[in-house]
């Protein structure tokens, strides 16, 4: 079979490309352990309340875990609970959400942090908050009549 | 009677449609556009907590 000397150039460009950006997605998810946020953990959503961690919302110091501190929210329409919180420069944390009634959002505008929020279901998304400045938290799935309303604070401050 | 003429030895011009040049071109300007895109959303990604 005659292939154009130009068609091979194109030919490898090609496939090394797919191969690099598929290598990267590779090791983040094989080698670095990223999951998608709602992964496999579930909740009563009619009893969300009085299960553990979100009967106490908000920042957690916890010791003997990989990270430092457990921050638990709790959405439903049409705020978070807590409705602002404090998170230590460079702390590395855990943020654990769920919702009580409908599917929410949850973003941290300008990171990486962006969950869904699935009633029956727990988000989950590990990182080290090492930049200082107040973060909005906004829903990003719309949730009813006042889901333009609904937002929370982190405030990222040197300790 | 008119006389049906055959004008020999007319060149009959023929581009030459076997070069791939341009199309080189194109592709790796494609090419170059999904890679730049690509590093820079992922610089982006690895930038923010």
């Amino acid at each position: 079979m005659h292939i154009h000397k130009f068609e091979k150039i194109w030919l490898i460009f090609g496939i090394s490309c797919l191969v690099i950006f598929l290598s990267v997605v590779g090791v983040s998810a094989f080698y670095l352990g990223n999951k998608p946020p709602s992964c496999l953990a579930t909740i009563n959503p009619e009893k969300v309340d009085e299960t553990k961690p979100f009967n106490k919302p908000g920042l957690h110091k916890v010791e003997g875990k990989e990270w430092d501190y457990e921050l638990v929210y709790v959405a439903q329409a049409f705020s978070y609970n807590p409705a602002q919180v404090e998170v230590p420069l460079g702390a590395k944390v855990k943020v654990i959400a769920t919702t009580k009634d409908v599917i929410h959002g949850f973003e941290v505008a300008g990171t990486n942090i962006n969950m869904m929020l699935e009633p029956g279901y727990i988000s989950e998304y590990t990182t080290t908050f090492d930049k200082a400045g107040e973060y909005l938290i906004v829903c990003n799935e719309y949730c009813g009549s006042g889901h333009h309303l609904m937002f929370s604070k982190i405030e990222v401050v040197e300790k | 009677m008119a006389k049906a003429e055959l004008k020999a030895n007319q060149k009959t011009e023929v581009e030459d449609s076997s070069s791939l040049k341009g199309t080189l071109a194109s592709v790796f300007f494609v090419g170059l556009f999904i890679v730049v895109t690509w590093v820079s959303v992922y610089y982006l990604f690895v930038d923010r907590f």
